[in-house]
């Protein structure tokens, strides 16, 4: 028997606890704690709030965020990838290998990257929409078989940069508006990738199914292939962002990106991405890689080894996953609640 | 009552499904007329929800046929039912509960702008529109998650009326809402039938019934017994006609014994908003039955005195001595056993083997030097087999491999392996075959004889007379009525569970 609720019907009074605001509100909440770190860390070190610090700050989560963004992607479907890095490897390394073998290649190489990324990422889907496995166990499993391939096709050999088009050398330190391009283009893929989860139907139903898969089937919604799409979409922006990643390392090497997936799925779930779908948005994923690489700036600037990154990192997944375990559970207790009172 | 211009809203002809061996609707035909309010009662498993689900496409029948407005009609998923104007308003919300009410509203079938965004506005505005339609002032802005068990099937039934809707099938609506949330619930099917929208009504409150329906009908085990205007059954007829069922020859006569001593007292027992001052006691040697509808409050007062969910006031002894339940683990080892009805979920671990399922609650017990004694184990789990003859290929099959009858079997064995004085058994025959139900019934009987105190919470009323020594029946989180099983018949019990606690308060 449900406790008495208000009579329904009368105005739109509809009742919200504290997870429901958090719900509503974590990508605020992220953005919020960004500027809480960066006003302690000014506060620290003078030094942290000089233009050239921020520049680099963001220079260096630019590429994190659009992969941020890729496991957001899947993540709002309810699914994982931890292959990420991986792609990003294979795709980085097939492309540079093909630039050093045809030298005075254009633009139209970068369709490489995300063509590449875009079937291993589709791959991925497949195995877990169709092949019904679960998705930490097969991408677990394409995380080590593309690096693995990339570790065959490569032989041992790296790629220098010398041997890379002079464009791609030159793009990294590209500015417009004196403004680094890889961040213009990090914003404006995430931007671009947010307005079509927010405003377009399949980005919805990508929601949707996140949210409540067994309700999916109810309304009509192509549940495999929306969670295939995520993937697919997701390896696009790997890809890219191996591309870029090799561009701004110089040196291609068959470890590049390695334990990205670490630090992806860090990024989004600090941005307010639950693991359990249906929430979160990429904005915040990226805001979530801001804040990593806000964290390491810092780490840095107070002379703090840099072995405790990873502990640092790690404990920033830690704790937004429990966040988001906390809100996740009010969610589904309200469900759960109903349901248990509607039992047949 | 409508004119009969034409054919009805819905026409069913001998409709049958069958789940392996077992027949959930045997040749089942009615009609619903046009702009009626039709309700569907029977007992739980009598195959209501079976023949929801074949009307709305979920499960496709082995034989018959479905007519929409003399429309041969086959739906192969519920958006096709839904487009065809034929849907579907279920117990448990089928929403999403991360997204607002427009866009659940709309999911599926969202209008899209000029450059192919879902368009906003119109999703809000259809909401606006549907609720209103309804009556109900929700915010189409406000997440699912933040709604009442009775806004979210208003946001179903407007979600419902975005298509041309013909026909709108409720299954159990009010079964969680409170009288005011149920009330306007049917202010609603009264206006939808105004405006000629056929509805099916399922609902076990019988009051409801004589309330909303125009017509009745009636399903017992499958069959379809009876569709008659709501106008010529009487509460009392549609009782008995929903429990007339043969009670001869189904349970064990079992020898009458004397009681012994009291082994589980409860007193004025009182968890606020569930239930309230619930007192009985068992004995040894007894089998009690608990009746009640489903949502009443048995299964949580069970759970209180087994340590589930703590009660908020009263007293448990056990064996005479006073017991405050925390845990299962403390009330297991005080000797109060409770055996879930959501066997398959809560009862035992689905995957594991028949050994390990059967042993895991004496694991400690078991354990030689902290490990396990593997040969004694396969020697428990090997007799509890025999004793409750479970059909099985062996020990180690994997649970889940079992009929529902033997999984059944095997969850008595494994609380029986603590060796309880107090057992609780909450629908200890719920989705099992006729054979199995029968042993399961010795079961119980042999327990009871080597002095048991055993308490039945069932829905079956021909299993709760017909085991039981005593009947304790719940409505609405009060118990009710004791009653002595040789002395009442189903229809005593069935009154006594669907009288309104409320309404006889609110009428004096």
């Amino acid at each position: 028997m449900p406790v008495e609720t208000e009579a329904p019907g009368e105005g739109d009074g509809t009742r919200r606890g504290l997870g429901q605001y958090a719900l509503r509100f974590r990508v605020s909440g992220v953005a919020g704690f960004l500027v809480l770190l960066c006003v302690a860390f000014a506060l620290l070190r003078p030094a942290f709030m000089t233009p050239g610090n921020l520049n680099a700050i963001i220079s260096n989560a630019a590429i994190l965020a659009i992969v941020a963004a890729a496991q957001a992607v899947v993540l709002i479907t309810r699914n994982l990838d931890v292959s990420v890095g991986s792609i990003m490897g294979f795709s980085a390394y097939l492309t540079a290998d093909f630039a050093a073998r045809h030298p005075g290649v254009g633009l139209a190489l970068l369709l490489m990257p995300l063509v590449i990324g875009g079937a291993l990422g589709a791959i991925n889907g497949l195995l877990v929409a169709y092949g019904r496995v679960s998705p930490l166990i097969a991408t677990l499993g394409t995380l080590s078989i593309y690096r693995g391939l990339t570790y065959v096709y490569a032989r041992g050999q790296e790629i220098t940069s010398s041997r890379l088009p002079h464009w791609m050398n030159a793009l990294p330190d590209m500015r417009f508006a004196g403004i680094p391009l890889l961040v213009l283009i990090a914003a404006a893929l995430v931007c671009l990738l947010a307005a079509f989860l927010n405003f377009y139907a399949l980005g919805r139903r990508m929601y949707a199914v996140g949210s409540n898969v067994s309700a999916s089937a109810f309304f009509g919604l192509r549940t495999k292939r929306i969670v295939l799409f995520a993937y697919t979409l997701g390896g696009v922006l790997c890809g890219l962002a191996g591309f870029l990643y090799a561009a701004r390392v110089g040196t291609v090497t068959v470890v590049l990106a390695s334990g990205w997936e670490l630090t992806s799925l860090a990024a989004a779930v600090i941005g307010g991405v639950s693991v359990a779908g249906g929430s979160g948005n990429v904005i915040g994923a990226a805001l979530g890689a801001v804040v990593l690489a806000t964290i390491d700036n810092g780490l840095v600037l107070l002379g703090i080894p840099e072995f405790w990154r990873m502990f640092v990192q790690g404990s920033a997944i830690v704790l937004a996953a429990t966040a988001d375990v906390i809100i996740a559970g009010q969610v589904r207790h309200s469900l759960r609640a109903r349901r248990r009172l509607a039992r047949p | 009552m409508t004119a009969k211009l034409s054919a009805p809203a819905l026409r069913i002809v001998g409709l049958t499904k069958s789940f392996g061996a077992s027949n959930a609707l045997s040749d089942v035909s009615f009609d619903v007329g046009r702009g009626d309010v039709h309700a569907l009662v029977g007992e739980n498993g009598a195959g209501k929800s079976t023949l929801v689900k074949i009307i709305t496409g979920i499960l496709e029948p082995n034989a018959g046929r479905i007519e929409l407005l003399g429309e041969p009609v086959r739906f192969a998923t519920p958006v096709e039912a839904r487009r065809a104007g034929v849907a579907a308003v279920y117990q448990d919300p089928k929403l999403f509960p991360h997204l607002d009410v427009a866009e659940n509203i709309s999911m599926g079938a969202a209008p899209v702008t000029a450059i192919g965004a879902v368009d906003r506005k119109a999703v809000v505005a259809r909401a606006r529109d549907s609720l209103a339609r309804i009556g109900v002032g929700i915010d189409p802005h406000a997440l699912i998650a933040e709604l009442s068990v009775a806004e979210l099937q208003f946001v179903e039934i407007a979600r419902a009326l975005t298509a041309d809707l013909k026909l709108l099938i409720l299954d159990e609506p009010t079964s969680s809402l409170t009288p005011a949330e149920a009330e306007k619930l049917f202010q609603i099917v009264h206006d939808l039938r105004d405006n000629g929208t056929s509805v099916i009504f399922i609902s076990h409150r019988l009051e409801e019934v004589a309330l909303i329906a125009d017509a009745v009908t009636i399903l017992r085990d499958g069959r379809h017994v009876l569709t008659r205007p709501a106008a010529e059954l009487s509460q009392a007829e549609i009782v008995r006609t929903m429990v007339g069922r043969p009670l001869k020859g189904m349970f064990a006569e079992r020898a009458k014994r004397k009681p012994g001593r009291e082994l589980l007292r409860v007193d004025e027992l009182t968890r606020e908003g569930v239930f309230s001052n619930v007192s009985f006691s068992l004995r040894a040697g007894e089998i009690v039955g608990m009746a009640g509808l489903v949502g009443s409050g048995r299964s949580e007062i069970a759970q209180a005195c087994f340590g589930l969910a703590p009660p908020t006031s009263g007293r448990v002894a056990l064996d005479g001595v006073p017991v405050t339940p925390r845990s299962p683990k403390q009330m297991l080892g005080l000797g109060l056993a409770y055996l879930p009805e959501d066997r398959d979920g809560v009862g035992l671990i689905m995957p594991a083997t028949i050994v390990s399922n059967i042993t895991l609650p004496i694991l400690r017990a078991l354990a030689r030097l902290g490990l396990i004694d593997e040969a004694a184990a396969r020697r428990i789990a090997t007799e509890a087999v025999e004793t409750y003859r479970v059909r099985t290929t062996g020990v180690d099959q994997i649970v889940a491999d079992l009929s529902g009858g033997n999984r059944q079997k095997v969850a008595f064995a494994r609380w029986l392996s603590t060796r309880p004085k107090v057992l609780i058994l909450d629908e200890p025959t719920h989705g099992v075959d006729v054979g199995s139900k029968a042993q399961i019934h010795e079961i119980i009987a042999r327990l009871a004889d080597d002095g048991l105190a055993i308490l039945v919470i069932s829905s079956d009323l021909p299993e709760v007379l017909g085991v039981s020594d005593r009947v304790l029946v719940i409505s609405e989180g009060e118990l009710v009525a004791e009653l002595d099983p040789s002395a009442v018949n189903q229809e005593t019990v069935m009154m006594a569970a669907t009288r309104n606690v409320r309404d006889a308060a609110h009428a004096g």
